[in-house]
């Protein structure tokens, strides 16, 4: 939405185009059971070994990924953005606290949108982490001494991810992005934890409170050059009665896009609200 | 050594004591602590600052003394403008300076961004990290960042307009930065009293790294459609902040209206016309 100039209709254009995936609940992505996840796995890899024997086919053999490098820009692999976090029967049940907030939402997308919602999004209060990694929109990791940086194209955010062996602080500050390390498993994935957030964004675009007690653990597994399988679970005593296990996702690297610059900028998202989203946006169905 | 003659003068303060006796000698003490004081951090406080590294801006920096609210330059320091700027100029109703008034549309009052360069010239650190083919800048106001591109492409002929514009950078020798950017929209003010710019407008950027703690920076505006001449502001100084970590400053609309409702418009005096 926060189309930065009247050339970048992308940002409009996701607007519309994840409305019209939240209200098709075929495309929703379900959670691969492990087993499944396995054999996935297990089929990828007798994929690639035929293909990098046979020389023949260069061109669609992805090559290895390189050792403990997630360098680059990726995007999510068909409609793993634009989803909420997790489809809503695999949401566990809520604290009281948080079935309260839950019930003062007013999301614009989901089973229960509402025009003039109360989303804090909709007035460019920062999205927060993370809500950021669901969208439509690149994001892009840059290598540094002692961090990796993730930059996300929407909103123009960034966070650091101190890779330099250092532990969470045990009593941070509260953030939008939170405050996050990470460490390599073996040669080729990162485990990213990350605590420290403030109370105040949502979980999706269909609502879900989170508490400043959150904790998040993401995988990011870089399963060959061009593919990394991501994992995210929430951990949140405070909000929900267990576990968030976020589906099974995978984002495929970009090596000619560049990220555009996309800041949410207040003037111009109050235009598209009263223009653009206001009018679209169906009465609540129940 | 930029700092050179002020260890011979201390040295030789120094061996001149000896025959002047212990007065002398402690006088001399004060000389050098003073000396070396002067260039330093408050944080390296015996020594000197040791030499720059080569090619490197990496660290964590802050502009040096009081600039809170400081405009890009001094008022007599802009050029006339043209009457496309001034039109847009009379329009303005900022928060600061001459012209400063409540209810002002400032745009950063309801979070729009404050862009390039106007967020150079906040008092909160800003970071340079190194990578691969750019050097990654990073602002603690706004939460904001920009890549100045340092693997030798060009300036783009024809950029998409943006808050923080396009950058490239190159080394002149082995201590300073060179940035060059285009390609800025046009909503942004240069300043918090005011001063417009246009998309036309082209940067350059001087980033020496003096010694170990120190960038002498400055900053050119070259704006034809806005002004009659280029905008050279005042040189300023860059100091390293070791252990400081950026943290997250993000520009949140619904704190930054209700700052403005409780104390920014009853704060603001009234224009001094």
């Amino acid at each position: 939405m926060c189309a930065t100039d009247a050339k970048g209709s992308r940002g409009a254009g996701f607007s519309l185009w994840g409305f019209v995936l939240a209200r098709t609940k075929t495309r929703r992505l379900k959670p691969a059971p492990l087993r499944l996840r396995l054999a996935q796995l297990l089929i990828l890899s007798f994929a690639i070994v035929p293909a990098y024997a046979q020389q023949t086919t260069p061109k669609t053999a992805p090559s290895l990924a390189p050792k403990r490098d997630l360098s680059g820009l990726w995007h999510y692999e068909g409609t793993g953005a634009s989803e909420p976090i997790a489809p809503d029967n695999l949401i566990p049940p809520m604290t009281p606290w948080a079935q309260a907030r839950f019930d003062v939402e007013r999301p614009g997308y989901g089973p229960r949108p509402a025009p003039g919602g109360n989303d804090p999004i909709l007035q460019c209060d920062p999205m927060g982490f993370p809500r950021i990694m669901f969208l439509n929109t690149p994001f892009e990791f840059v290598k540094a001494p002692g961090r990796v940086i993730q930059f996300f194209e929407h909103e123009h955010e960034y966070r650091s991810i101190w890779t330099d062996g250092r532990s969470l602080p045990a009593d941070p500050d509260p953030t939008w992005y939170g405050y996050a390390i990470g460490h390599w498993e073996g040669e080729d994935t990162l485990v990213v934890e990350s605590t420290g957030f403030v109370d105040s964004t949502w979980l999706g675009s269909t609502g879900y409170p989170h508490s400043e007690a959150m904790r998040v653990t993401e995988r990011y597994h870089r399963a060959d050059h061009e593919t990394i399988l991501y994992d995210i679970t929430i951990t949140d005593p405070k909000a929900y009665t267990q576990l968030i296990v976020g589906p099974h996702r995978i984002m495929r690297l970009r090596p000619h896009d560049v990220m555009v610059e996309e800041i949410c900028v207040p003037s111009e998202e109050k235009s598209f609200a009263n223009r653009i989203a206001k009018p679209a946006t169906p009465k609540s169905t129940r | 050594m930029r700092f050179r003659p002020l260890y011979l003068l201390t040295y030789f303060l120094l061996a001149f004591s000896v025959t002047l006796g212990f007065t002398a000698a402690a006088r001399a003490q004060a000389a050098q602590q003073q000396a070396a004081a002067k260039p330093a951090s408050p944080s390296a406080s015996s020594s000197a600052p040791a030499p720059a590294p080569k090619r490197d801006l990496s660290g964590v920096w802050q502009l040096e003394g009081d600039i809170g609210a400081a405009p890009i330059a001094p008022d007599k320091d802009i050029p006339p403008m043209t009457p496309w700027a001034k039109a847009r100029f009379d329009a303005e109703k900022p928060g600061y300076g001459a012209r400063g008034a409540a209810g002002g549309n400032d745009p950063i009052l309801q979070c729009d961004p404050i862009g390039f360069p106007r967020i150079m010239m906040m008092p909160t650190p800003q970071e340079f990290v190194q990578a691969p083919g750019r050097v990654l800048q990073f602002w603690e106001r706004e939460h904001e960042w920009r890549p100045i591109w340092t693997d030798g492409r060009a300036l783009p002929e024809d950029p998409d307009p943006t808050w923080y514009g396009y950058a490239v950078g190159h080394w002149e020798g082995d201590y300073t930065l060179v940035v060059e950017s285009t390609g800025f929209n046009d909503t942004t003010w240069l300043s918090p009293t005011g001063y417009p710019h246009s998309d036309q407008m082209r940067i350059t950027e001087r980033y020496t790294r003096v010694d170990h703690d120190t960038i002498a920076y400055d900053l050119t505006i070259t704006d034809p459609m806005a002004y009659t001449k280029p905008i050279v502001t005042p040189h300023r100084i860059m100091k390293l902040r070791p252990g400081v970590e950026i943290p997250e400053s993000p520009c949140v609309w619904s704190q930054e209206n209700e700052f403005t409702q409780r104390i920014r418009n009853p704060a603001t005096p009234k224009p001094a016309k």
